[in-house]
């Protein structure tokens, strides 16, 4: 199993600043985005802060144990562990400095080993699969309007007013402890997995992101047409995507290499031919 | 005081107050930009007329719809749903005049805001009460940490391995070479992963990942919802599937 991976991140048209940030790791597969929170303090600090808070907890033991006995595989409960000490050290930092009081960030991380796939997320950045020519969500939002579905007060994106509809419930660096949202997925050659902050999924479709994969099937080309696609629709918040191809061996490459360029050109083609039936520009 | 919410495939994005009357269309000069090639540059215009509020097309390439139907001009209800391109502006008779909303338009999308834990367990138990039928338990972390009533094994029928049977307590069991495998495979030539098997509600599904895993002496394809009984077959070790009745204890506590 080899993992490709494509990733940018954007400011869109209405922020001043760009408050998301990302990391990829091919070679150990992990890959994470956070979204700093919006006009907060300080939230371009606090998503920073929870990167290198990951990347430092899980970059110098690479094989440690996990610290507490855990239904999920080794790597998923470091990676939870990790993404809990990441809250503790940014409501530290928090606390420290008065400039930084306040500062919050929502995280969702993967940790690819061995072909399964360890998610961990706090607040509305989503993980996605695309299995099976199928995208299928791999977390639930921890917000307001995620409350209300589950309630069965609201049809999404429906009835709740405007200004309830950026409410976060859960997010890094508020409070002293957090819960984190767990989830394991094994991963196949030719699955994707999607990391994005609500700057893409506010502005973009679900059906749009899986034509993205299916039509562009290279990692950076998707994350290019993805932003661009977020910016043409109004680019109301900043924009993150990270996505990981899971591909086979050299020898799956070596025979899917023929067929895959063909398959490739044939659905451009496709899609681009599916774009004239748009209403016509003016 | 009467607004327009401006949506996109059914998020709010921007309130707008009518007040003497605003234009909508991709150009800069509108009140309501839609920056879409499917918006002609001055699209349509909502305007008051004596007490009532009129929205009128501006003969504009691709159309104006009220609840699915093209309009010219059009009388606003409350709640009426204008389609312009993809966008759609649902129209507000009574938005409160006190909202700040309606005389400066929010910014994008507005900043993100967190309710803190005290303020949340609030909101939950309002949200609780109105909840239809409470049996759905409330967070996956509350499913994962409760004991379950029975387990699923892998009771070994032929070939050689550690043990008689596997018990699936973990979220993701793996049978496999890798030595975070449950039912090791022992051998260069052996997958590091055979075949996964994740708990997926109350019960347990199984993919296979590499080699070639049989599951009642059919290709493993796809995902596979385990049923008592089945055979799996991963380099010449046969797994019957089976349910096990009992409380187990809980591991981790």
């Amino acid at each position: 199993m080899r993992l490709r991976a494509g990733a940018r991140t954007d400011t869109g048209r209405v922020r001043p600043q760009n408050e998301d940030a990302y990391m990829t790791r091919a070679e150990q597969g992990l890959f994470v985005v956070c979204d700093g929170m919006g006009g907060a303090p300080a939230g371009e600090v606090a998503s920073e802060m929870a990167i290198q808070a990951i990347a430092r907890e899980l970059q110098n033991h690479e094989n440690g144990d996990a610290l507490e006995a855990s239904p999920f595989l080794p790597h998923t409960q470091r990676l939870v562990d990790a993404v809990r000490q990441s809250n503790e050290f940014i409501y530290g930092e928090a606390q420290k400095d008065p400039r930084q009081a306040g500062m919050g960030t929502t995280i969702v991380s993967a940790w690819i080993r061995e072909q399964i796939a360890g998610v961990a997320h706090v607040g509305d950045s989503r993980a996605y699969l695309w299995h099976n020519d199928r995208l299928e969500p791999l977390t639930r939002d921890h917000s307001l309007m995620e409350a209300h579905i589950e309630a069965g007060l609201a049809d999404e994106g429906h009835s709740l007013p405007v200004e309830q509809q950026n409410v976060l419930v859960r997010v890094l660096g508020r409070e002293p402890a957090v819960d984190v949202d767990v989830t394991e997925v094994p991963v196949r050659s030719g699955d994707y997995v999607l990391l994005c902050s609500d700057g893409l999924t506010r502005m973009v479709a679900e059906s749009e992101l899986a034509l993205a994969i299916r039509t562009y099937q290279d990692p950076q080309q998707i994350c290019d047409h993805l932003i661009a696609t977020a910016n043409k629709n109004g680019g109301a918040d900043n924009i993150t995507v990270v996505v990981v191809e899971v591909t086979g061996g050299w020898w799956n490459r070596l025979l899917n290499g023929v067929g895959g360029h063909l398959r490739r050109t044939l659905s451009r083609e496709a899609a681009s031919s599916s774009t004239l039936n748009d209403p016509r520009p003016h | 005081m009467s607004k327009l919410t401006l949506q996109y495939e059914g998020i709010a994005l921007k309130d707008y107050a009518v007040g003497a009357g605003v234009t909508i269309g991709r150009l800069p000069d509108n009140a309501v930009i839609i920056d879409n090639p499917a918006v002609s540059g001055h699209h349509a215009r909502v305007f008051e007329e004596g007490h009532r509020v009129i929205l009128e097309d501006l003969r504009s390439t691709n159309g104006t719809f009220v609840n699915g139907r093209p309009v010219t001009r059009h009388v606003l209800q409350h709640r009426d749903e204008v389609l312009i391109g993809k966008h759609q502006l649902v129209f507000d008779q009574n938005a409160a005049a006190t909202q700040p909303a309606a005389d400066a338009p929010m910014q994008g999308l507005g900043d993100t805001v967190y309710l803190d834990t005290k303020q949340h367990r609030a909101l939950r138990a309002t949200l609780e009460t109105a909840r239809a039928d409470a049996a759905k338990p409330v967070t996956t972390r509350a499913a994962v940490s409760s004991v379950p009533r029975r387990v699923g094994v892998l009771r070994v029928i032929a070939g050689s391995a550690e043990q008689d049977e596997y018990s699936l307590d973990g979220n993701t069991s793996i049978i496999g070479r890798s030595n975070t495998a449950l039912v090791r495979l022992r051998g260069w030539f052996k997958p590091a992963v055979a075949v996964a098997i994740a708990k997926h509600g109350s019960g347990y599904v199984a993919t296979a990942m590499g080699g070639k895993p049989l599951v009642n002496q059919s290709p493993l394809e796809g995902r596979h919802a385990l049923q008592e009984g089945d055979m799996l077959t991963v380099s010449g070790l046969v797994l019957e599937f089976a349910w096990k009745e009992g409380v187990r204890a809980e591991s981790a506590a």
